[in-house]
């Protein structure tokens, strides 16, 4: 830097003429002895150290002042620089409170009601209003029956046959109080490939406590129909005797039905009822035990009205009490059938179930005017069963694996059983498919029913034995083991009304192995 | 009976042909979304039950158990603010 150059010179200067200064004062002084030459001399000496020394100084000042230089230089860019962020700092808090802006302004758009109901709209015009679903069942099975004995003549065969059932179920809901419930069986069983309309129905939802159900549906008398029947549901193969090959009551009906239920005191005391009128019941023929049918299609086929049906069931427990579920019902279901001639049935159940145990039965008679003086077709049924899930069985010293697969049984036991005065040889003929010239003519046994012929005696009995595994709440897979205990007693009687009292019937044993999903 | 059976047809014809939403479940606060969610956790394992092993709510979309709800109100004659608590249950999932 220039100016400190000129400032060190000028103290150079500054230093000489300082001692010329003192050179002529001490020359004027004195005349010039040789001691006080010496002492100049020494001191010239002095102060060109001295000199040297400043310089010395002075350039290490140099490097200083060069040095801060440098750093200050950095210090001003580094301003520079901050100075520069700071400029975007205030560009983007500008850019920021934009965005803030225009997202209030949209926030304020989207919470306005009008742009939810929009947005529901949208989802609606998705989905539509009508809504469908398609459920049901399919199953397979494979029934051995042993047949040691044979009824009325028929003679010993042993059926091993595969069969398969398929009942999709559709529902339709067009508004939140009308439903539609269709469901086709369709199924591969001793007669070959065959599909059947089981269930179609309108259910009308009128107010908390009446529902109208309006078209085919299955019987509301007992549990057994409408809440045990589909297979994933019944907890065995087979139905039980009063609900097969010798059912005391019409598995169906065409008609309306209203009903609906209640709490009436605590959470899960419930009554409820179902009151239904529809064709009335119709019957394989005339004679003395002919087998109940489906409902009559043609209301002409009866002289004399239709039939009406009532059904009541409590639960007198409630759901804090946790002592499980008890159902407690009564049914009655009357009419006429062909020529005028009554009809009348009744029938009480009950279901408990608590924790891994589940229990039900139920009782029926039915009573059936015959014409001329024939005397009354009087049938009983009944069965009681019991079931228990090994949930929480733990074998000791099984690996937690094998305990998991236990887990998933249900064992159970079911004993049912049929009174009837007599059977139909005709039933019989046309149902087990044997006897007939060699060839399959009939029904049964097919899906629900293990072909025994001893299910046909008038009082059959059985015992049915069963292990299920459940790999969900509605696949199960299921094996089931009859033992036929039909009582003396009754009688047969042919298409032409000849009647021959039923021998001793042979027992007879059947297993039956079934692999169902419920959708 | 004739007369018995039109008596029943008329009654269901004359009392409130109005249509009862079977399981509905818009327009109620929060507070009554989880009073009935409780509720249906409570009934699920009791009243679904009964009839079959209780299928859980994952096993359907919340759509059909709409229409489901429905069909086990029917089955079951099950009370119809039972029904509205086990529907909120199921959905939830
Ligand atoms: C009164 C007996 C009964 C009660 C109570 C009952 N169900 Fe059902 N459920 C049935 C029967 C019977 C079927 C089979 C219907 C068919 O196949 O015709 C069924 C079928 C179903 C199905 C298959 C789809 C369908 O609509 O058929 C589902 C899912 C179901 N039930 C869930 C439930 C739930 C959840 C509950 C508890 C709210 C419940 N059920 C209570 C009797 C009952």
């Amino acid at each position: 830097m220039p100016g400190r150059r000129i400032f060190s010179i000028f103290l150079l200067a500054f230093g000489l003429v300082a001692l010329s200064l003192v050179g002529l004062a001490r020359a004027a002084d004195s005349d010039g002895s040789a001691a006080d030459l010496k002492e100049i001399k020494s001191e010239m000496r002095q102060l060109r150290e001295e000199r040297k020394r400043d310089r010395e100084v002075i350039h290490s000042l140099e490097i200083k002042v060069q040095q801060l230089e440098t750093k200050d230089s950095k210090v001003e860019t580094t301003t520079q620089q901050l100075h520069a962020t700071d400029q975007k700092l205030k560009e983007t808090t500008v850019e920021l409170q934009q965005t803030n802006a225009q997202v209030q302004t949209l926030q304020t758009k989207v919470d306005a009601p009008i742009a939810a109901s929009e947005f529901g709209d949208a989802i609606s015009r998705y989905l539509g209003t009508h809504s469908f679903t398609v459920a049901g069942a399919a199953g397979g099975s494979f029934n051995y029956d042993q047949q040691s004995g044979a009824l009325d003549g028929v003679s010993h065969v042993s059926q091993n046959s595969f069969f398969f059932d398929w009942e999709p179920m559709f529902l339709y809901r067009p508004t939140d109080w009308i439903m539609f419930e269709g469901v086709i069986s369709t199924a591969f069983g001793s007669t070959g490939t065959g599909a059947d309309l089981s269930t179609a129905d309108f259910q009308i939802f009128l107010n908390d406590y009446m529902t109208v159900v309006a078209g085919l549906f299955d019987q509301p008398f007992g549990d057994w129909y409408e809440s045990q029947s589909p297979m994933w549901v019944n907890r065995f193969v087979t139905a039980p005797l009063p609900f097969g090959a010798e059912a005391v009551v019409p598995g169906g009906e065409i008609g309306v039905q209203l009903r609906g239920g209640m709490q009436f005191g605590a959470l899960g005391q419930d009554v409820d009822y179902t009151v239904w009128g529809g064709n009335g019941p119709n019957f394989s023929s005339n004679v003395l035990g002919a087998a109940v049918s489906s409902p009559t299609a043609v209301a002409n086929s009866q002289t004399n009205g239709k039939s009406i049906g009532a059904r009541f069931r409590i639960y007198p427990l409630p759901v804090d009490s946790q002592m499980g579920r008890l159902e407690l019902g009564a049914s009655t279901y009357n009419g006429k059938w062909a020529n005028g001639n009554w009809f009348n049935s009744w029938g009480v159940d009950f279901n408990y179930f608590i924790g891994n145990l589940q229990a039900r039965g139920e009782w029926m008679e039915s009573y059936r005017q015959m014409p001329e003086g024939m005397g009354s077709d009087n049938r009983q049924g009944w069965y009681v069963q019991a079931g228990y899930f090994l949930n929480d069985l733990n074998v000791p010293g099984f690996p937690d694996k094998l305990n998991g697969y236990l887990h998933r049984f249900e064992p159970l036991v079911r004993y049912s059983g049929v009174n009837q005065r007599a059977v139909s040889t005709d039933d019989i003929a046309g149902a087990t498919g044997v006897g007939q010239g060699g060839f399959q003519t009939g029904l049964v046994p097919d899906f629900g029913i293990n072909g025994s012929p001893a299910t046909y005696a008038p009082h059959a009995r059985e015992v049915a034995l069963a292990l299920d595994y459940w790999i969900t709440p509605s696949i199960v897979w299921q094996n089931e083991f009859d033992l036929e205990l039909p009582q003396n007693g009754g009688a047969f009687v042919s298409p032409s009304g000849a009647v021959t009292p039923a021998g001793p019937i042979p027992n007879d044993r059947a297993f039956l192995s079934q692999f169902t999903i419920g959708f | 009976m004739r007369k018995i059976f039109a008596a029943i047809v008329l009654a269901t014809l004359t009392i409130g042909f109005v249509g009862a939403p079977a399981s509905a479940q818009e327009n109620i606060s929060p507070a009554e979304h989880k009073r009935l969610f409780r509720e249906g956790a409570q009934l699920w394992p009791v009243y679904c039950n009964t009839c079959h092993n209780a299928r859980p709510g994952s096993e359907k979309a919340p759509y059909e158990w709409d229409l489901i709800i429905m069909h086990m109100r029917t089955l079951g004659n099950l009370p119809a603010g039972d029904v509205r608590a086990l529907v909120e249950y199921l959905k939830a999932r």
